[in-house]
Parts: C-alpha cells; structure tokens; sequence
C-alpha cells in the first residue's frame, strides 16, 4: 500500500527532528568534556594550627614516669632525660 | 619534634587488664567500647603471651587512607586524631586498621554504627583544649595537661610504656640487654623450664 507523499513528508520531519536532538546530544556532551575540570583534589581534615600543635612537654610528670619506668635499667640516662 | 608512640613490654605485661579500666574511666567511654585491650596469645600454656593493643597512632595510618570523608588528622605529636562531627560511621577505618583500633557505640550495618571511637593518645580532639565538647566526644586532654596517657601511667608492671618514641625505645633496649628476651630473659627456665622457648 503506497502511503500518501503528505506522510511522507512527515516521517521524514520526524526523522529529521531525532537527528537534530541525537547531534545537539553529542554537541553537548563535547561541550561538557571540553569544560575544564573544577573540581579539586580530596583533602584531610584539617582542624588549623591550634588544634594540631605538639601538646607533648618533658614536664617533671612525665620525667617520673621514664625515671620510673628505666628503674635499674636507665640509671645512666634518667639525667640526660631531664636535659632534654 | 617528639614523636609520640605506645610499646607494651610482652615480658612484662600479666593481663591484669588495669590499662583497659584506667582507659574506660579516665574518658567515660560508653558501654562497648573499649580503646584499649588485652590480647593473650597461647591462653593458659606455657609461654603464653599477653599484650595491650589500642590505636598505634601510626605513620601512614590506613584508617586515614580509607576514610571516605576525610574525617582524619595527625598533629605535630604524630597522634593520629579524627572527628566525630565529620565521621559517618561508616566502618572502613575499622576493616583497615590491623590493630582493630576504631570502635563503634552500636552494633548494626553501614551508617547505624554511630561516630567512630578510638585511643586518642590522652589527647583530647579538634575542639578547644579542656571545653566541655571535647571531653563528650573524645575525653580528657592529658598530653596538654603535661602527662602521659593514663594507662601507661597506671601499668603496675611497668610493661606498657608510652612518650617520646626515641625515650621509650631507649628504656625497652636497656632492659632488653639487661634482662634478655624470650626465652633468654631472667628467670625464664624458672617459669617455664627448659623445654619452652620462645
């Protein structure tokens, strides 16, 4: 059955209309790859310079505790220990 | 700049579980979580070995690695710290680190754990020293305080030591030379005769 050259006509519009959306499809992806990149790299939690400063002091406290700890065995460095 | 690290003297330690309870006091840790533990290996047969294990605080920690939102930090201590507020509770901190250190109030699937627990080395975490948030979250500061981590302090036995890493290393080595090691050390034979060695 031969169809009428007006709906012809039409299919190929429609034909014509996926073509154009499939290459503004591609256009656009091309767009979005040429874009540079933005985004930065994943970076560690960082809390400032506050809050991750050495609290650790050779304080007379913990002087005893290696003092005590080397008990016999850290005679001759408990002194230079508490030079530090 | 210090370094700061655990070692537990293997020799030394008897499973009297006093580092665990110290640790669970000093920070109010919440039921089922426990920073710190005793590990015995051999349980009950000559040469049995225990040995006290939290967080390592390690150079290049793998919980740091794995964290999908970066919730981890190191000071200038080299203690290895994170935050609660940024911590998803999702878990792969726990299934990376080798020292089964992070801990979790509740038991359930990705997300319903809750915020991670871990050893923060007496420490304290990102909020200000000595606030009330930060004792909630993290407990007691005691490295600023100018002390040591308490269940070090509180080692009757001396075996757990913890400071300067080149400090404790020093104190280990000298009682190593004076006492030996294993089966080599003072009064092995006596304890476990000759027959067990190590």
């Amino acid at each position: 059955m031969r169809q009428d050259p007006k709906d012809q006509k039409d299919r190929l519009g429609r034909r014509q209309f996926f073509r154009a959306l499939g290459g503004g499809t591609v256009a656009a992806a091309v767009g979005v790859s040429a874009t540079p990149m933005t985004a930065t790299d994943a970076q560690a939690y960082d809390p400032g310079q506050d809050e991750t400063k050495g609290r650790y002091r050779l304080t007379d406290h913990v002087k005893a505790f290696y003092r005590t700890n080397g008990y016999e065995t850290l005679k001759n460095s408990t002194n230079d220990a508490g030079k530090k | 700049m210090a370094r700061m690290k655990f070692l537990c003297d293997a020799d030394r330690c008897i499973e009297c579980n006093a580092c665990v309870t110290a640790c669970k006091n000093e920070h109010e840790v919440p039921w089922g979580i426990n920073r710190r533990r005793v590990v015995t290996l051999n349980d009950g047969k000559p040469g049995e070995r225990s040995v006290s294990m939290a967080c390592m605080h390690c150079t290049d920690a793998p919980c740091a690695a794995v964290c999908p939102v970066n919730c981890f930090y190191t000071t200038a201590d080299a203690v290895v710290l994170h935050s609660k507020d940024i911590c998803i509770g999702c878990g792969y901190c726990f299934y990376a680190c080798p020292f089964g250190a992070p801990q979790y109030p509740r038991v359930g699937n990705f997300g319903s754990r809750g915020k991670m627990d871990k050893c923060t080395y007496c420490s304290g975490g990102p909020e200000a020293d000595f606030s009330v948030a930060e004792y909630e979250k993290y407990g007691s500061n005691r490295l600023a305080e100018g002390k040591l981590p308490l269940c070090a302090e509180m080692c009757s036995t001396k075996a757990l030591l913890a400071g300067d890493g080149e400090m404790i290393a020093e104190i280990y080595k000298q009682r190593v030379v004076k006492r030996g090691y294993g089966s080599g050390a003072w009064g092995w034979k006596t304890a476990y005769r000759e027959t067990v060695a190590i």
